[in-house]
Order: structure tokens, then sequence, then C-alpha cells
């Protein structure tokens, strides 16, 4: 089922939760809304699934206006952060629970309920846990058993609301791979809600940026990470470093390093042609987009410390003219660090592979030049 | 391992000392103040031999007490628990203005002394009161007879069950209900299947005080009976009047048959619990907190 929000606006009391959102999700896509906490995510999903209603702006499914269906008709099956499983049933009971309560007519004989019910857990690997609580059961089982349970009644879509946000990252990291590949096997249309950039990359089709209740760019997940067009999602979708632009005879500079490659774009709109960008310019650049030369060419630095994550190495480098207390952060991989070996003290050189110029609010980004 | 044992016991000599002290104190307050007044009831009910006993019990005033307190509670305790549960799912679920000034309101009877509990409906439904005429017009008395002691009951155990449910179901929040709508249950499915389940234990407790007040209630149902033997006199009132005669063996039997239902209820929940092994474990696993963030 094809879901479409046109113009969805929220308010609770003064708060204005979400407004002007605009979305189209085609049938079979798994969408991950993503953004922080309080950007209007989870009122945008419980919209959907009828838990809310909008106060102004369509929800349609397959092209219906279903703004104000009661939940029960919109067949959407929602997964909460907090499974809300139905702790005083046995976990077979809780996935039979939408068969159950089925009206007479459609109601399937108390077997075929079992053994749907039955199968649902043996897809979640839980084939074993039917006369369990949901006590006895671990988060990520508790979590697979809240799936099984939506799934039961044959949704046409599946909402979760950070379904793994109360899980550890091992549990996490198995539960998104597992999630993906059921999304794939089912081919219903999924939205997940997340605040980990991480995990909507990982597992979503499309990811949609959220910010104050604002949808503000949506993409493919390489796409939106690579090209950003707002600081807000450069910021939100990974680590950057951030420094202030200097100008200076019509160039632009970070600290040492001519950035103007990239100016054009940010500059003023009011001013056409201008290469100059605006005042209160940032610069943005990932860890990764920082070369660390050893024979100290570009941007003079002393590095601070080293940390080795596994395949990447990363450097805290106080680079000359920054305070101290705001170093620079690089990502090298294993093999060049193994091959450089930079120690804590030693004196290194700086230069910026891509970086991106935003004026302040700006919309439209700089994209970044090549090597200085 | 002996030795170990008594080694690392010696350090930890000084907080015994004041683990037992503790509870010594304990037991000698429950004991003075619980087990001994209830010794006591029993022990002067049966002072002059079961035969006195049964004799005071099985008096038609001590019968028609019974029966009358046992009417009061079949009736308010039904009616304060719809009422109860209604109102501890709108303020534990749902969001609307005055929500504060309600729960003021439940906490009321509480507030108020029940003597001016009792005084409120004379003023009211008595024949001088607001609505005395119109009802001496229709012939139906309401001071003075059953129904003003219902009413009194009613007032007074208003808070009981709506109170213990009013926290359990706020902090439950509303994920359990909204999953089984989303599951396509209709309103009344997600009530019983679902949310109901989830308070029985307060529930039960609610119903349990609930009708423990509504059968011991003196100050205003005491204001608002007139004390008529035979017609309006509950439990408590006869047990005053006994007691007031210098009947005291009377007096305590009649109290030993309150004391008794209160251990009754008590006992009746612990089997309850004991019959439902799931429901015991759940009774005693710390509630998974159901957080809700709206982000």
């Amino acid at each position: 089922m094809s879901i479409a929000l046109r113009g969805i606006g929220k308010q609770f009391g003064e708060f204005a939760a979400v407004g002007d959102i605009d979305l189209d999700v085609p049938t079979g896509a798994l969408l991950a809304l993503l953004g922080p906490s309080g950007c209007g995510k989870t009122t945008l999903l419980r919209i959907i699934a009828g838990l809310e209603i909008p106060d102004v702006g369509q929800v349609l499914f397959d092209g219906r206006d279903a703004t104000l269906w009661p939940i029960r008709d919109r067949k959407v099956g929602f997964v909460f952060q907090h499974y809300a499983l139905f702790r005083h049933m046995s976990v077979l009971e809780n996935v039979a629970f939408g068969l159950k309560i089925k009206p007479r007519r459609e109601r399937p004989g108390t077997a075929a309920i079992r053994e749907k019910a039955h199968s649902l857990l043996e897809l979640v690997q839980l084939g074993w846990a039917g006369e369990r609580y949901p006590a006895q059961l671990s988060g990520g089982q508790r979590q697979r058993v809240a799936l099984a349970r939506a799934l039961a009644v044959d949704p046409h879509v599946l909402l979760l609301d950070e379904p793994f946000g109360a899980l550890d990252s091992q549990v996490r990291h198995e539960l998104r791979r597992w999630l993906r590949r059921l999304h794939d096997e089912l081919h219903f249309t999924s939205i997940f809600v997340t605040h980990d950039q991480q995990e909507a990359i990982e597992v979503a089709d499309t990811i949609v940026v959220l910010n104050r209740g604002r949808i503000v760019q949506s993409g493919i997940p390489g796409e939106v990470y690579d090209l950003p067009t707002s600081a807000f999602v450069h910021r939100f979708l990974g680590q950057v470093n951030e420094l202030p632009v200097r100008l200076h005879e019509g160039r632009a500079h970070a600290g040492p390093l001519d950035i103007s490659a990239g100016a054009a774009a940010a500059s003023t709109a009011t001013t056409p042609g201008a290469t100059t960008p605006a005042a209160n310019s940032v610069v943005l650049i990932r860890p990764h987009e920082i070369e660390v030369r050893p024979d100290a060419v570009g941007w003079p630095a002393t590095v601070l410390a080293v940390r080795v994550i596994g395949p990447i190495v990363r450097l805290e480098l106080s680079a000359e003219g920054r305070p101290v207390n705001e170093p620079l952060e690089a990502e090298i991989s294993r093999e060049r660090y193994d091959a450089e070996r930079f120690t804590i003290g030693q004196r290194v050189g700086l230069r910026f592979r891509r970086w991106q110029i935003y004026p302040a609010d700006a919309v439209r980004p700089a994209p970044g030049g090549a090597a200085v | 391992m002996m030795q170990t044992l008594t080694q690392t016991r010696g350090p930890r000599r000084r907080p015994q000392l004041a683990r037992l002290l503790l509870i010594v104190l304990a037991l000698a307050f429950l004991g003075i103040f619980l087990v001994l007044p209830l010794l006591a009831v029993f022990v002067q009910a049966l002072a002059k031999g079961v035969g006195a006993y049964f004799a005071a019990v099985s008096d038609p005033m001590a019968w028609s007490a019974i029966k009358l307190t046992i009417l009061v509670a079949a009736v308010a305790v039904p009616l304060n628990l719809v009422f109860g549960v209604a109102a501890a799912w709108a303020i534990g679920k749902f969001e609307f203005r005055g929500k504060s000034a309600l729960i003021t309101l439940i906490d009321l009877p509480f507030a108020v002394s029940p003597v001016i509990a009792g005084l409120i409906f004379v003023l009211v439904f008595g024949i001088h009161g607001w609505f005395g005429g119109c009802l001496r017009m229709h012939h139906i008395r309401i001071v003075f007879a059953v129904p003003g002691i219902v009413l009194a009951t009613l007032f007074v155990t208003f808070p009981f069950i709506a109170r213990e449910l009013i926290p359990v179901m706020q902090a439950q929040g509303k994920d359990n209900e909204e999953t089984a709508l989303s599951l396509g249950a209709n309103g009344w499915q997600t009530f019983w299947h679902v949310t109901l389940p989830n308070i029985r234990w307060g529930l039960l407790y609610g119903v349990l005080l609930c009708n423990a007040r509504a059968m011991g209630e003196f100050g205003a149902v005491s204001v608002v009976s007139g004390h008529i033997r035979g017609m309006t006199n509950t439990m408590p009132l006869h047990v005053e009047i006994l007691y007031n005669e210098y009947n005291y063996t009377a007096a305590f039997a009649v109290a030993s048959l309150l004391a008794l239902l209160a251990l009754l209820t008590l006992a009746g929940k612990s089997v309850l619990e004991w019959r439902r092994p799931e429901l015991r474990r759940a009774a005693r696993k710390p509630r998974d907190r159901t957080r809700r963030e709206r982000t």
C-alpha cells in the first residue's frame, strides 16, 4: 500500500509538533524518519497510524483519504520502542491476539489461529518460546514477539517507533539486518522512526530527515550523506569538523587554507555573481576528508591523541591558530596509520579533500572543491 | 570453610545487632497496634462462651444490621467500581482540560470529615432541606432511611478505587491499548482483554479497601441513619448501641464479625494470588515501565 501525506500539521497546545509535511511512500518502500528527539518524527508516525489526528492536511492510503479512518480500519502494524507486549498473556497468546479478536465471521478456527501464531513465532526464530511470558524474554526477543504480533493480522503497512532504541548495540545490529531481510521477503511498506543516523543509513531505502517539525531533506541514504543540503543535515548524519570561514581579499579561508573553490554557491543570493560567501559562514569537513600529512605541508598541526578503532584510526589534532580545547578530528585507514605511525606530539600538515560551506541558515550547499 | 565464615561474620556483628533491634521493634509495633487489638476483639466476644456469642450474633436486631450492612456494600461497591474505573481511565489515559480539578474533586471525600459528609445529605434531602418538600410530596424518604445510608456510604467510599487505579494506569501509559487498537480490537475488547487484566491487582485492592470502608463506615452513616433498630442500623452503629448499653459481649461479637470479614477478604486475595502462579510472578516483578517519549 502506498502512503502519501499532504500538508500535514499538528499542534500540541502551544507546541507545533509538525508542519507542512508532504511525503510520498511508494508501495514496498522501507523508509526511515530520522531526526533528533523532539523533531516530530514520532508524531508523524502516529499520524500515519491513526493514533493522532492531524490539525491540517491529509493522509492518503493508496490515494484514498484516510485522515479520519480509525486506527483499527487502517491495516497498519505498529511496533513500539518498549515493545508494549501484553504481559498477562503468553507469547503465543500475544501473537494470536489480533486473530482472536476478529469478528466471528472473519475469525479462523482455534487450531488455525494457533498454527498461524506458531508459524509467525518460527519466522522470528522464537518457536520455542510460545508458552513463555514476556517477562521471561530478553529485550531483543520481546521486540521480535512484538513484530510477530503486528504481522499476525497481515498489515499492509508496518510502522516501527524506534524499534531498536532500547536494545544493546550487538542485538540492535542483528535485528536491523533481520528487519531488512524480513522486509525484502514479505514486501510490505515499512516506515520506521529513529534518531540513529547509522541505523537509518544501514536499513532504509529512503531516509527523510526532520528538524523542528519540518522535512529538511529526503533521498536515498548515500546521497543524503554525501550531499547534505543544509548544515543541520550535514552535522546530523555523521561526525563533522566545523570551522568559521574567514574572508580576505575576496578569498575564503579556513585557517590558512584557501577554500574559495567551494565558496561561490554559498554566497548570498542577493548579490548574484559574488564569489565571497556571506558573513557568518561555516565550513564543515567530515573527519575522513581531512588528509593528515607527516611532511607538515598544509595547515600545521600537532597530534593530540591517537585512537585505534578496528579498521579506522581517529586522530585528534590541534591546528595552529585554533583553541587547544577545540581540536580537529581526522579519520585515517588502519593501513595508512600502520605505514605512517603518527605519535602524540608529532607535527603534521592538514589538507581538506572535500568540504562544504554553509551560510548561516543555508538551504543550498556549496559543493566542495578538489584538494587544495 | 567454617573458619572463613566466622571470620567474615566478625566485622558484621554490629549491623546484625541493629538489624535484630529493628526487627524486634517492628514486630513489637505490629503486635501492639495490630495483633493485640484484633485478638482482644475475639477474646471479648467469646468471654462468656460460644453460646452467648451465637446468641448475640443471631439476635434479630443484629441480624437486621448485618443484612443492611451487606445491602449497603452491595450497592455502594459496584457503583464506585464503575465510577472508579471510568475516572481512572479518563485521568490515566487521556489529556483534557480540568483534569487536575477532577483529581482534586475525587479526593474531596478524603478531605471532608465523615460527619460533615453526613450533614450534607441531611441538609440537601432532610425534611427541612433543599429537596425536603419535594421528596415529602412524593412520599420518598432518603434521610433516616436506607437510601440516605447508601448515599452517605457512596460519598465516603468514592475515592478508594479511583485513587488506587490512577497511578497504575498513569504508569502503564497507552502503548498496550494503542497496540490492541492497531491489531483491530474495538474499544470494549481493548478494555476487557488488555486494560482490565493490566489493572486487576490495583482494582482488586481498591475493591477490598472500598468494601471494608463501606461496611465499616460510622460517622457519615451515623448522621443520616437515625439509629432506628432493625430498620436503619448498620453493623458499626449496632456495635456502638450495644456498647453504650454495657452489653460488651454482644458488642464485641458483632465487632468480631466485622473483623472476621476483613481477615477473610485478605485471605481471599492471598488464595487468588497463590492459585495463579503467572499472576504471582507478574505481581512480584517490577512492571516494565512503558515510558512515552514524544519525539
